[in-house]
């Protein structure tokens, strides 16, 4: 997982590396703060439930719903456009989750989501569906996620969901760029 | 990357910060704020409080977009929405043809024409980011026989529309198609269109344009404030026929503000541009947050005309209405019948 992880990271700043343009380093800037908006998270399972926050980003996304003059692959910075109108990407979180009995867990996870426009190309709401592994106090589970996205693409509500034994997990999710 | 966010925080905090805020926390924070003062929570409230209101039916219908080869048709459709047609070719303005605009705010009255109509436009032109003027959905009802035209900026927004050009602009850039020359100009608006995109993309994703063809020239103002070199630069370099320039949201008795102009500022525009004639539009067609009563531009704009003595150089038009225009002895645009 944990090479999963460099390898993907690594291909994410080549990316970003390639696409660096006279502005990217104002977009970089202003970017970076917001990335630190936590997503509102819950996990509920047995006996692991509790309530937390989360930080993703996108080292690598293929959008196939933007117009030709320019690259389908985006990394890190992401304008929403490319996303909602249809695109294919790797997402990388981590999250920290505190239970009732006030312990907290820190977990982090990998997906590949689908982003479907339905709505004025996606901008107004789109469908999302994926597939994700989530390494969550020392065991890893594979979660399934469909959910949609509204006000511009902004704004997220995923649910996830494992089998054997059960478990959800749904976000409130903030994705700005 | 950090220290360009504390130069701009550095600079002008507050600027910065809502030019770099989400718009649905920019909405928030205005709803929030008390006071009810700000231009986007009036028109955000505005369209709230009209929300299950039905969108009155436009006063008149284009029921004939395409005409045969006419010196100029202009047709005003509603916003900033202008279809005219020089000769043999069609151009279309800012398409708006939802009902609502960027999700929440909400059109008075209903565009003047049926897209279905439309069984060609040759040139599509965005004059800038913003949702009432580079609509997705409206982009969508179009025909795609022809070629979008978009401001410096806007390629990383354009979705895949299927139009059979797409040609992206920056400021005094020109080309040319089929013996239609297309210059993009510089306006004077502000861009982003998600919140934070408006502090990196600052002076992009925004323009006007100037069209020429068989000897007729159009200008097409988009959004703009007024500025005094601006417009005598682009008078200077064109001879303009006629001026399609927003009259609203600005001062209904001064210049205007930055980034938008009321009828005193588009009659300096006009004058600046030297154009013979002006097409005023981008008002009446929903409630732009400076006055409730939504004929106040139209109605100061003829006023003020009839003051100036220019009452037969602005061509006023009803949504929906179509009005074609001739050739003068000089084979010059006239009004005159």
């Amino acid at each position: 997982m944990k090479k999963l992880f460099f390898v993907l990271f690594l291909t994410g700043f080549v990316f970003q590396a390639s696409a660096q343009t006279e502005e990217s380093e104002d977009r970089a800037g202003i970017w970076l703060p917001f990335q630190l908006l936590p997503n509102l998270t819950s996990y509920s399972s047995s006996p692991l439930s509790g309530f937390g926050f989360e930080w993703e980003f996108t080292p690598l996304l293929y959008t196939f719903g933007m117009n030709k003059q320019i690259s389908p692959w985006y990394s890190f910075i992401v304008e929403p456009t490319a996303r909602f109108t249809g695109s294919i990407e790797i997402v990388l979180a981590g999250q920290v989750f505190t239970t009732k009995m006030g312990r907290s867990y820190f977990s982090a996870s990998g997906h590949i989501m689908g982003t479907i426009p339905l709505i004025e190309r996606g901008e107004h709401l789109t469908l999302n569906l994926g597939v994700g592994a989530y390494r969550i106090a020392d065991r890893t589970r594979i979660f399934k996620v469909a959910g949609i996205s509204t006000l511009f693409g902004i704004v997220h509500f995923n649910f996830k969901h494992a089998g054997n034994p059960t478990a959800w997990i749904s976000s409130l999710e903030f994705r700005i760029f | 990357m950090i220290p360009s966010f504390i130069r701009c925080f550095a600079g002008s905090p507050i600027r910065c910060l809502v030019s770099s805020l989400p718009p649905w926390l920019v909405v928030s924070l205005f709803l929030l704020n008390s006071g009810c003062s700000g231009y986007i929570q009036r028109m955000v409230v505005g369209s709230l409080e009209r929300m299950g209101d039905p969108v009155a039916p436009a006063p008149k219908m284009i029921t004939t977009p395409i005409l045969d080869n006419p010196p100029l048709a202009v047709s005003w459709v509603g916003h900033a929405t202008v279809l005219f047609q020089i000769r043999d070719k069609v151009f279309i303005t800012d398409p708006l043809f939802t009902d609502y605009i960027g999700m929440v705010v909400k059109r008075y009255i209903g565009p003047g024409l049926d897209p279905s109509l439309l069984s060609r436009v040759d040139f599509t032109l965005i004059s800038h980011i913003h949702f009432d003027h580079f609509s997705f959905g409206s982009l969508d009802m179009l025909p795609k026989n022809g070629a979008l035209v978009i401001p410096l900026g806007l390629l990383r927004y354009t979705p895949d529309f299927g139009f059979r050009g797409l040609k992206e602009l920056k400021p005094w850039e020109s080309f040319e198609n089929d013996g239609v020359r297309v210059t993009a100009v510089p306006v004077q608006h502000f861009s982003g269109r998600y919140g934070i995109d408006n502090a990196w993309l600052n002076q992009k994703g925004y323009t006007g344009y100037v069209i020429e063809y068989g000897g007729t020239t159009v200008f097409v103002g988009g959004d703009t404030g007024y500025h005094p070199e601006l417009f005598k630069e682009i008078g200077s370099r064109f001879r303009i026929d006629v001026a399609m320039l927003p009259i609203a949201p600005g001062s209904l008795t001064s210049l205007g503000g930055r980034v938008h102009v009321g009828p005193p500022g588009a009659v300096a525009i006009m004058q600046d541009l030297g154009a013979s004639y002006m097409v005023p539009m981008h008002h009446r067609t929903m409630f732009y947050g400076s006055d409730s009563n939504p004929t106040a531009a139209i109605d100061q704009l003829r006023s003020l005309a009839g003051e100036m003595g220019l009452s037969d150089r602005i061509i006023g038009l009803d949504i929906g209405e179509q009005r074609v225009l001739h050739l003068n002895q000089n084979g010059r645009i006239s009004a005159q019948p």
